[in-house]
């Protein structure tokens, strides 16, 4: 089932991939199309799945099977969906704020459980990776549109 | 002879003296430390490299990398945990060792021969990479292009336990590349109207997220399943130190290791694991004493570290002269050059010889620096990595990869890109997809598209230019070679499983 899964994941991949290169407009007179490695990759790529899909055929025939660890897949997809909102509200309220509130939560994710700990990195965290970045490295620091904290606390 | 006006050069300015120790250090500590590996500490403080001159990125992230090889041996010998892939055939003879409290007589063995190789190969790079270079400089674009199809297939087919998914993997690199402006007509490719893709996808957002977050999403994962603590195997007073005698008959299988590793090293991709386990087969097929071998012989510690990391310098070649990274760590490297705005190929030696050399003599200085370490103070190191708390550790991973991809351009973009290349890195490795083909091939797909397209041009469109000229015929048939030698050993790998299922 897994390799099936595989197999079709990668199909899909490799056909938007052929329909994107298919989008490329056609070579002026003289050069060379612009398409022409995504479209050869893709089909390459589409070649690939086909075979996976045959070897997936004849493992199923087999009775092969796949303990899935869902507890874990679950965490990590958690984790994941922290990272997207916490790299998106970048752009709502710069850096210094996310942090703050997503280094306890990430803790707390890994196993942290000190009441201390957690209330610590809350400051620390953002102050560390703020003083070393911003004003060490001298990053311009992402400006957050909705509120700014740095620039609340800069007055 | 440049290496030695390098060499004068590197030992007399502190402040690189100091970015060589201090990168010796902190590639032990993230080789030896399991779950980190040096890709991740390279790509994490590559957006770091920006503010600092080229000379010292370059060596800084060099000797990371080399220290990081190293350091897999610490924890594969002392924790019985290979910090490294390549460590894992340390291992086999280390942990015996250690529990027999011969670690540090352990350690010290691998410590030399690490030394041992290393030198090797970076004195071979150092006498053949010119001449690589300058045979480089003869090629045309349909030998280039064919150059790296044999790269793409041996990455491809090479790596990993199945060539369907390390090729697969290899061209999801390509077309990942492909996003953004056509270098050649500006055509816009896989943009779907947006401003953001067309400025294509940066190297270093997508290597913090493949090395770094997703690794962080793969311990998540580990964490769950290991159960119990890490301890340090110690030793004896009679354990700890290591005699000529001793260390003599390891020696000729340092050497030989040292030479496995460097052939293997010039090649794109196969990197220090394989040619760890070839020099620890060979070692063992040559021994006087086979029968040990697995149950605690210092030559079978020696054997595969030399040849692990003798591959770091020859590694650098195909780098350097053609452009094409031979393993991660290569590829990084190849984004620090290109911030920096060098051209990394042929040309590199006519026109930044002397930084070229420089970062050679650093690579010599960077072994020195933690051999010695090592020598002295790889048990301190152990102690130390044991008192890293993990479940800190990880977090703080987690939120530099964010600053860090932020950091490289100062671009919101970079930043969703690494979170997406985290998550996809983790599914990669979850489904045994190949990371390091992925990435090494989407560093080369644009120079292959370049040398493919001038290719056609050359031949107004006739895809026979590449047969009829005859090196990129042979290119094209070592690609095809490979892959064909790969699918040979999987049926006889196959076949023996087979038979050991028939027999039980």
């Amino acid at each position: 089932m897994r390799a099936y899964a595989e197999g079709l994941v990668l199909a899909a991949i490799s056909i938007f991939a052929i329909w994107g290169a298919w989008q490329v407009p056609a070579a002026s007179l003289g050069d060379t199309w612009a398409g022409i490695v995504p479209f050869s990759a893709s089909v390459a790529l589409l070649f690939l799945s086909g075979l996976m899909l045959a070897g997936a055929a004849r493992q199923t025939a087999s009775g092969a099977s796949h303990a899935q660890d869902n507890g874990a897949t679950l965490q990590i997809i958690g984790l994941f969906i922290i990272a997207v909102i916490y790299q998106q509200s970048f752009r709502w309220f710069g850096y210094l704020l996310p942090t703050a509130l997503v280094a306890p939560l990430v803790l707390y994710f890994f196993g942290v459980r000190s009441r201390i700990g957690l209330a610590v990195s809350v400051i620390l965290c953002p102050l560390v990776f703020h003083l070393i970045f911003f004003v060490l490295l001298g990053v311009y620091p992402p400006y957050g549109e909705v509120f700014d904290l740095l620039s609340w606390i800069q007055g | 002879m440049e290496i030695f006006p390098a060499l004068l050069s590197v030992i007399t300015d502190p402040t690189l003296l100091f970015a060589i120790v201090l990168a010796a250090v902190v590639g032990m500590i993230v080789g030896a430390t399991p779950g980190l590996t040096a890709s991740a500490a390279i790509a994490m403080l590559l957006p770091i490299t920006f503010y600092m001159s080229p000379l010292f990125a370059l060596a800084f992230l060099y000797v990371i990398g080399k220290s990081g090889r190293y350091g897999g041996s610490i924890a594969a010998i002392l924790f019985n945990t290979p910090g490294t892939a390549a460590s894992a055939a340390t291992q086999i003879d280390g942990y015996p060792l250690a529990r027999a409290g011969k670690a540090g007589k352990a350690m010290r063995v691998a410590t030399i021969s690490s030394i041992i190789g290393d030198l090797m190969g970076d004195i071979l790079l150092v006498i053949g990479v010119g001449f690589i270079a300058a045979i480089a400089l003869k090629l045309g674009p349909p030998e280039t292009f064919a150059i790296y199809f044999a790269a793409f297939v041996v990455i491809g087919s090479v790596i990993g336990n199945s060539i369907i998914k390390g090729l697969a993997s290899a061209l999801m690199g390509i077309l990942i590349a492909m996003v953004g402006l056509d270098p050649i007509s500006s055509e816009e490719r896989y943009t779907f109207g947006s401003f953001e893709l067309s400025n294509g996808i940066g190297l270093v957002p997508l290597m913090i997220g493949v090395f770094v977050l997703g690794e962080v999403f793969a311990q998540l994962e580990t964490r769950r399943k290991i159960t119990g603590e890490t301890e340090e195997n110690a030793s004896t007073a009679d354990g700890s130190t290591l005699t000529w005698e001793e260390y003599k008959p390891c020696l000729p299988h340092a050497l030989r290791g040292g030479f496995i590793g460097a052939g293997i090293g010039v090649l794109p991709g196969l990197g220090s694991a394989i040619a760890a386990f070839i020099s620890y087969g060979e070692g063992k097929r040559r021994a006087k004493n086979p029968e040990m071998w697995g149950k605690g012989a210092l030559e079978g510690v020696a054997a595969p570290e030399a040849a692990n990391n003798a591959v770091s310098g020859p590694s650098m070649a195909p780098l350097l002269t053609l452009g094409i990274p031979g393993s991660t760590i290569g590829a990084i490297l190849l984004g620090v050059f290109l911030i920096h705005g060098i051209q990394v190929g042929p040309t590199l030696f006519l026109t930044d010889k002397e930084l070229v050399y420089k970062l050679f003599a650093c690579g010599m200085l960077g072994i020195l620096a933690y051999g010695l370490i090592g020598y002295f103070g790889a048990t301190q190191v152990a102690r130390l990595i044991l008192k890293i708390p993990t479940n800190v550790l990880y977090p703080l991973i987690f939120l530099t990869s964010f600053v860090a991809a932020y950091s490289a351009r100062g671009s919101m973009f970079d930043v969703t890109v690494m979170t997406v290349a985290g998550f996809a890195g983790w599914l990669m490795r979850k489904y045994d997809f190949n990371v390091a083909a992925f990435v090494i091939s989407f560093v080369l797909a644009k120079g292959a598209e370049e040398t493919f397209r001038q290719s056609l041009l050359m031949s107004e469109g006739g895809a026979l230019v590449f047969v009829e000229r005859p090196i990129a015929l042979a290119f094209l048939l070592v690609g095809l070679a490979a892959m064909g030698f790969r699918i040979r050993g999987i049926i006889k790998e196959r076949r023996i499983a087979q038979g050991e299922l028939g027999d039980a």
